[in-house]
């Protein structure tokens, strides 16, 4: 055997799972550490009763940190739906097995995560006062 | 090919096997993360709710914020930090594969982990509730 | 000698709708193993509880069943390891035939499916073997103590949510020639292994790691050829 990584390996097979298993641990891992952040900066810094438009809406709205933290909530967004559609799209192979079903499901969380990813990159990008 | 006949018989062989702190962490890793996704398209919809103006979005909030839907709350900073604390272990685990041996103890210190994060985000949530409260 | 009770999840194709537990009392002494007490049973007591056995010695892998909750060899698990009263089940995942014997041949289609045979393009050598390091040997020593009983790939919630899945045996098998300095397989069985199917559904939950009667460090193997695929894929 060679060292790892170096075996040849014929390229039929879909890596279509290979690359869903892999973006799971890397964008958990990335998400492990900005939801700590976010939860830490709404729950300790921020509050949970104090949140409310205002907070929402100012700090986008600063020239330079608005930026940053629309760059910060796009990215958290993306992971986010990214991770939990496939996470459920896991759930549904393993436990639903009328095809139709598993089809019509799968369609589903797709779609579902277009949805999510629309409606939220467009109050990132869009959201003015 | 039928490997388990039912339902219920995957849900009682689930509850009832024997596996270690392995199996236990899996499942809780499994329900919270269906249960965050959940939420997850809530939260994306209440921030939307946000094109509505000041006054509909505030409103929202104010929903959110009645008393009856904080031990939601709670159990959704306990869900979401067990499920990053836990699935960092698993990527270690899937990484180094020979850390298999510390399981245990990597499960303990996940468990110290998670109970520091949880105590001061719900600890700092009671603590504002109550001078909140109080302010008001 | 002690008082114990077994309680067998009972089933006969031809008799029963549904499985039924009933209750055996035994005779046995802490240092005796389940499959003493189940061969009583049969010998003695009811002539039709049918299960597996064949060597009695933890080698030939035929008497893997869920013993108190967990994947055990009935000739490894003593008295005093599971405790005085015993429940035991088939394996979880495979279709029951009657009683503890259950349907092998979905894991054994799943195991045909990563070649685990020698597989090599290089003539072997005009004199001698086909030699190979301690070292070399080393990597892949664990896992050639299989001994194919299903009680990993039957522990595993992932097979038994979807028997399509390859499970741990059958990954542990194809690692013990991936991994073989002498063999040429690789490829080949890391394309098997890569599909929907294969490795990827695991999920790390060390089931098979605990229930293997031959403590081989399965997942340890799963998380190799995980690694193995994926680096020479990216």
């Amino acid at each position: 055997m060679k060292a790892i990584g170096q075996m040849p390996r014929p390229k039929s097979g879909s890596t279509f799972e290979l690359l869903s298993w892999f973006y799971m641990r890397v964008s958990g891992l990335l998400m492990a550490l900005m939801i700590t952040f976010h939860l830490l900066w709404m729950h300790l810094i921020v509050g949970l009763d104090n949140i409310n438009f205002s907070v929402v809406a100012d700090r986008w709205m600063y020239p330079i940190t608005g930026t940053l933290w629309r760059v910060f909530d796009l990215l958290l967004l993306i992971f986010a739906v990214t991770h939990g559609m496939n996470g459920i799209r896991f759930s549904i192979e393993d436990y639903v097995h009328n095809r139709s079903w598993q089809l019509f499901l799968k369609t589903a969380v797709a779609i579902l995560l277009l949805f999510l990813l629309f409606i939220g990159s467009y109050i990132v990008f869009v959201f003015e006062v | 090919m039928t490997v388990i006949s039912s339902t219920k018989d995957f849900v009682v062989r689930t509850a009832t096997y024997k596996g270690g702190v392995g199996h236990a962490s899996w499942i809780l890793h499994r329900l919270g993360g269906i249960g965050i996704a959940v939420f997850l398209i809530l939260h994306i919809i209440d921030i939307f709710m946000i094109v509505l103006g000041k006054e509909m979005f505030d409103f929202f909030l104010f929903i959110y914020h009645q008393p009856i839907f904080r031990p939601a709350i709670w159990g959704l900073m306990f869900g979401i930090f067990y499920h990053a604390v836990n699935g960092v272990r698993i990527i270690i685990h899937d990484f180094f594969p020979s850390t298999f041996r510390y399981q245990r103890e990597m499960v303990l210190g996940a468990w110290v982990i998670i109970g520091i994060l949880v105590v001061l985000t719900v600890g700092m949530d009671i603590f504002n509730w109550i001078t909140y409260a109080g302010s008001h | 000698m002690k008082k114990r009770t077994l309680k067998i999840k009972r089933f006969n194709p031809t008799k029963d709708k549904k499985p039924y537990w009933q209750e055996f009392v035994v005779e046995a002494e802490d240092t005796d193993r389940i499959l003493d007490a189940l061969n009583h049973i049969k010998w003695y007591v009811d002539g039709s509880l049918t299960m597996r056995r064949s060597c009695a010695h933890g080698i030939c892998g035929s008497d893997a069943m869920c013993i108190n909750g967990k994947n055990l060899l009935a000739c490894k698990a003593l008295f005093k390891e599971v405790g005085d009263d015993v429940t035991i089940e088939p394996l979880a995942g495979l279709p029951v035939i009657r009683d503890l014997v259950v349907d092998m041949e979905p894991f054994m289609e799943h195991y045909r499916t990563v070649l685990p045979y020698f597989i090599s393009e290089t003539p072997p050598p005009s004199y001698g073997e086909r030699l190979q390091s301690i070292e070399e040997r080393k990597i892949f020593d664990d896992t050639t103590k299989c001994i194919l009983c299903a009680a990993c790939t039957t522990s595993c919630p992932s097979f038994w949510a979807r028997g399509e899945y390859i499970g741990p045996s059958a990954i542990v098998q194809a690692h013990r020639f991936i991994f073989d300095s002498r063999d040429d397989g690789a490829a080949a069985r890391l394309d098997i292994l890569g599909n929907a199917d294969g490795v990827w559904r695991c999920r790390t939950i060390y089931n098979c790691t605990n229930a293997c009667p031959r403590g081989i460090e399965v997942t340890k193997a799963v998380g190799e050829v995980k690694k193995e695929i994926l680096f020479s894929t990216l």
